[in-house]
């Protein structure tokens, strides 16, 4: 790889929870679900974690307004109110264990609680946790530096160009990005005017038609290359600057899949989103506490040339009164009369 | 099949899409009623009907309400009248300024239907100038936008893309067998429906509306003719062919071994176990091959030298 290093990716494991880190990586891509839900949440997770760590924000969008999208983040949590969340979750499944029936064969195991709940301390924590039920505080805003993109009001600032195709969209953006990036110093250029910090970047729903892209509605769009080339010179970009990006895509929308695989090549990280809303999965008793799916489809590789080796593939999400949380299936074989159950939860740091 | 309606972009609201079987407009009507009751102004922009077929129905409260915007007279302004509204002009800035001549207030806009646009329009810039016009009509406020869609005219690909960017998308379609009962048949519309929360509603409802009696028929209203009349099915049923012998005897074109060698052009049948049909085919040339003939192979217009009565085509 070239350009800076700036953190490794590490996968912190202890016996009971194991913390999946995508912090700090140069692009990630994040597949939308059928109604774009829960990819949204993963982007306001990301630009959230963003402010508070005091990073510097760039939200880009073709159909909301990024002063809207900021002020709908989810606000953080305070070390008392994750206490207390614990401690609800913890109280809740000693209940229900107790209704549970007695194992009839592993019954050595009956007391020993189902799922060990522990969050570790401050200083060994990774990332922050989200009160997805409340809104982060105009305080914290205004205190972050954010520069943004919104197609339309670009499009409005140029009135001669009566519709704006994806190439003129795609270009816009990446010279604005480019533009920020230079001024700001993210690519070491005013090496002593300011100290380092980071640019994280969110870019939503890109390729869909309100970028002026048809490659969601037609199976041999006008410029099949467009999207490609676009990211190509975003890597480039985010190689040459202290930047993390997050993209949000409607890959179910794109009718070409030849283009789904080579926007994954272009990504470091691809991590597609499925909802059961809408499908019969939603009703399926195995999925009752979860909203959907999460399929990794490709983790990065920094200095490394070995493949994808982690053991887990079946991760599941769900949103509860206040944490997203995801969680990986597995089978306990003791109980081979009761459904699987789902244990070991991720905590995914954005 | 399924209609859909799409609502589309920033400004909430429900569309019907509707298919040939099952009319969306009456449904259209309906919403549009209802911005009305609740005090909003609507501009209609027509493409498909005439302004008086669009306001026949509504009660005078809503008909002082409707604003018309009429694309359906001069779509290409050829005549250039004042008022009309072509499709070049769909575009914010156009569709702004025809929404500023309007009441200012809450304003609901209405696309009857967005299947006009989206073929003669591409689906982006269509998209594009739906989320700009809340922003570009500044005297009003823009409440909802609601557009018609035919879903039967457009690739799969394209209704997909109108759902994922709509906020309400309500389907029409006919009801299932036994579902109803009275004279006017039965209809179902189903909506799903994103709110702000990010909740996705879904809701099936049933109603009853009287669509116009007509049925789909490709072959209406066409400059040529694809059907026989009584006369004409008479006289073809009698007119004899070339070719077709008219005395038992050897009768080689009738045999249906010689009926696949004698169409080499439209290629064998793969089986041909029923005999011939009596009544004649059309006309065509066929490429008669030799059996109990030696010889060169006849040219199809050539007369036959055998003494059975073989009938020339000339001689039709």
């Amino acid at each position: 790889l070239l350009g800076p290093t700036y953190g490794t990716g590490s996968i912190l494991e202890n016996t009971t929870l194991e913390v999946l880190d995508f912090n700090l990586l140069p692009s990630s891509l994040n597949l939308e679900d059928k109604y774009g839900i829960y990819s949204n949440l993963l982007f306001k997770y990301f630009l959230a974690e963003g402010i508070v760590c005091g990073h510097n924000l760039f939200v880009a969008s073709a159909k909301e307004d990024p002063a809207d999208i900021l002020k709908e983040l989810p606000a953080p949590l305070s070390d008392d109110a994750l206490k207390n969340q614990v401690d609800e979750k913890e109280t809740a499944i000693k209940s229900k264990q107790e209704s549970q029936e007695s194992m009839k064969i592993a019954w050595r195991y009956q007391n020993l609680p189902r799922i060990e709940v522990n969050i570790p301390a401050a200083s060994a924590r990774f990332g922050h946790y989200y009160d997805v039920s409340k809104v982060v505080s105009p305080e914290l805003l205004q205190s972050t530096k954010w520069h943004r993109f919104f197609l339309p009001e670009e499009m409005s600032l140029h009135p001669e160009i009566k519709t704006c195709n994806m190439t003129c969209g795609y270009t816009r953006l990446l010279q604005s990005i480019q533009r920020i990036i230079y001024q700001e110093g993210f690519d070491g250029s005013y090496p002593q005017k300011k100290q380092k910090n980071i640019l994280r970047i969110g870019i939503q729903s890109l390729g869909s038609v309100l970028w002026g892209d048809d490659i969601c509605c037609a199976h041999n769009p006008e410029d099949i290359y467009s999207l490609t080339k676009f990211l190509y010179v975003l890597r480039g970009l985010l190689r040459m600057s202290l930047s993390a990006c997050i993209i949000t895509m409607p890959a179910h929308l794109i009718q070409n899949k030849a283009i789904m695989e080579r926007v994954t090549n272009l990504s470091d990280t691809v991590v597609g989103l499925e909802s059961f809303i809408g499908s019969e999965r939603e009703t399926n008793p195995l999925y009752k506490d979860y909203q959907g799916l999460i399929h990794v489809h490709k983790i990065p590789q920094l200095n490394s040339l070995i493949c994808d080796v982690s053991g887990t593939k079946d991760l599941a999400f769900r949103l509860k009164r206040k944490l997203f949380t995801i969680e990986v299936r597995e089978t306990v074989f003791f109980h081979y009369l009761e459904p699987e159950r789902w244990s070991k939860s991720y905590h995914l740091v954005l | 099949m399924w209609g859909e309606t799409i609502s589309i972009s920033p400004a909430p609201g429900p569309f019907p899409a509707d298919t040939a079987e099952c009319e969306g407009r009456s449904l259209l009507k309906t919403f549009v009623a209802a911005s009305a009751h609740r005090g909003e102004s609507v501009h209609v922009f027509g493409f498909e009907i005439p302004e008086e077929e669009f306001r026949a129905g509504f009660d005078p409260d809503v008909t002082v309400r409707l604003l018309y915007q009429d694309g359906f007279t001069d779509p290409l302004r050829w005549t250039g009248e004042a008022g009309g509204f072509g499709a070049e002009e769909f575009t914010a800035l156009g569709v702004a300024g025809r929404l500023a001549r309007g009441p200012a207030g809450p304003t609901t806009v209405v696309l009857d239907s967005l299947s006009w646009l989206l073929l003669r329009q591409p689906l982006p810039a269509v998209c594009q100038t739906l989320g700009q016009i809340p922003r570009a009509a500044t005297s009003l406020r823009v409440t909802r936008i609601l557009a018609l869609l035919h879903e039967d005219l457009h690739p799969p690909g394209l209704v997909e893309t109108l759902r994922s960017l709509a906020r309400a998308v309500v389907g029409v379609g006919p009801a299932p067998e036994g579902m109803g009962s009275g004279g006017d048949a039965p209809h179902l519309a189903s909506m799903l429906q994103r709110k702000g929360t990010g909740k996705v509603l879904k809701k099936v409802g049933e109603g009853k509306w009287r669509c116009p009696d007509w049925g789909v028929d490709p072959a209406a209203n066409l400059t040529f003719n694809l059907r026989l009349s009584d006369t004409e099915r008479r006289a073809r049923d009698g007119m004899s062919l070339p070719f077709h012998f008219t005395v038992s005897g050897h009768a080689p074109f009738s045999q249906p071994a010689h009926f696949s060698q004698a169409t080499p052009l439209l290629g064998p049948p793969a089986q041909c176990p029923q005999p011939l049909p009596s009544r004649p085919c059309p006309p065509f040339f066929f490429l008669p091959v030799p059996t109990a003939v030696s010889g060169p192979t006849p040219l199809p217009l050539a007369p036959p030298t055998s003494s059975s009565s073989i009938q020339s085509p000339l001689s039709l």
